[in-house]
């Protein structure tokens, strides 16, 4: 091909890695190798497989080498005026100059609506997107969680303190001290003000009431409070600590699996 | 494998997450540093001469290992085969962890791995799955059995 490099061969192992396959299927093709450049007749046929935001094309479903990469990203996918044999055609165009669209045929209707839905969610911006929107949701659960739980210890009655202690040391015990200015902290306070998403709804109820009753300047465990905000906010972190260590200490164990 | 240059080079003018100038090394037996314009889109690494707009190359960032290279530089190299490193210098030590970092999480597995990871904790805490209301929760590619790959 031309003048710019990929490294292919990472790429191709990718295309047949373990890793999931979003999509899989059976598509006529047009522009390709051995088929006119423009569409007409019936096309090819060949094996597809979505990974992430790159579309793979194979000759065969147990064939090992990539024919094509499409890469989904800044592209839209829509249904399109089929050549006349092919009903259930759609089309990935790019918003670059010069860029012809792909055109791409499933077998039926079903078929086609599923490519079509799989092929415009499979952007890296899309996951982005949705992996940060549910961040933030898990932050929003678990502070309300630490509100809900201060509050019922509140209604059980004032005596309940010995619990903190527990905590704290709980934090201690893992090697972190209760700093208290952490910036993941300032995160949880920032996030925990914005709109919570609408799965959330049920938690506001009581951490809305509690908040309420912390802003009267007759609540007497506002420093008690920020101890508490802090200590879940440690929980945050030694959560997405373990997280880390576990996506990342996975990696040389599939590098093992997969050696030369 | 055919894929169309225009695409590749219509990607690498997306904004990026991290670009700047690097000393770059390609794999090659004899390959000498050279200075290069890097920029991070998505999972892909592009670098560029620095006087020219279309990129020299792009590395596509799904299973690779960023490793931390004396003094103060890094390497990228691939599963396929791990001995074969491209090697990048920085300016300064906090550099390199910026780009380290920045690569490390610029993996679609990696957003896929942390995305089951939320879902599932989201899930644990409220009983409700949070991927309802995307209308995605029955999508192959979040579900948990996708984690052990």
């Amino acid at each position: 091909m031309g003048a710019m490099k990929l490294n292919e061969r990472s790429v191709a192992h990718y295309a047949l890695s373990d890793s999931p396959a979003d999509h899989t299927g059976f598509l006529r093709t047009w522009g390709g190798p051995g088929t006119p450049p423009t569409p007409s007749g019936t096309g090819r046929r060949c094996w597809f497989v979505l990974k992430g935001n790159l579309l793979f094309s194979f000759e065969s479903r147990e064939s090992r080498a990539p024919l094509s990469l499409v890469v989904l990203e800044g592209c839209t996918v829509e249904l399109a005026e089929a050549p006349v044999s092919e009903e259930f055609a759609f089309a990935i165009r790019f918003d670059a100059p010069g860029v012809r669209p792909h055109l791409l045929a499933a077998d039926g209707p079903a078929a086609q609506e599923a490519w079509v839905k799989a092929l415009s969610r499979a952007s890296f911006g899309y996951m982005r997107l949705v992996v940060r929107e549910l961040e933030s949701q898990l932050r929003d659960a678990r502070h309300s969680l630490a509100l809900h739980r201060h509050s019922s210890w509140k209604a059980a009655g004032s005596c309940c303190k010995p619990q903190a202690p527990d905590h704290r040391s709980l934090g201690l015990e893992n090697g972190h001290s209760p700093s208290k200015d952490c910036s993941p902290m300032d995160l949880v306070e920032e996030r925990g003000s914005r709109p919570a998403g609408q799965g959330l709804a049920e938690w506001q109820g009581p951490a809305s009431h509690f908040l309420g009753r912390r802003q009267s300047p007759s609540f007497p465990e506002t420093s008690y409070f920020s101890t508490l905000h802090n200590w879940y906010g440690q929980e945050i972190m030694e959560l997405r600590q373990r997280w880390l260590q576990r996506v990342w200490g996975s990696q040389p164990e599939r590098e093992k699996q997969d050696g030369p | 494998m055919r894929y169309n240059e225009k695409e590749l080079q219509a990607l690498s003018r997306q904004p990026a997450e991290l670009a700047a100038e690097l000393g770059m090394r390609g794999p090659k037996k004899g390959s000498v540093l050279k200075r290069r314009l890097v920029k991070l889109v998505v999972n892909f690494l592009f670098y560029f001469r620095t006087d020219e707009a279309e990129p020299v190359g792009a590395l596509l960032l799904e299973r690779c290992r960023v490793t931390q290279e004396e003094p103060s530089g890094f390497s990228i190299s691939f599963m396929e085969d791990p001995e074969r490193k491209y090697h990048f210098e920085c300016c300064s030590e906090e550099q390199c962890q910026e780009w380290m970092g920045a690569l490390r999480r610029a993996s679609y597995e990696f957003m896929r791995r942390s995305l089951i990871f939320y879902r599932n904790e989201i899930q644990k805490m409220t009983g409700k799955d949070p991927l309802e209301q995307f209308g995605i929760s029955e999508e192959a590619r979040f579900q948990l059995g996708g984690l052990k790959a």
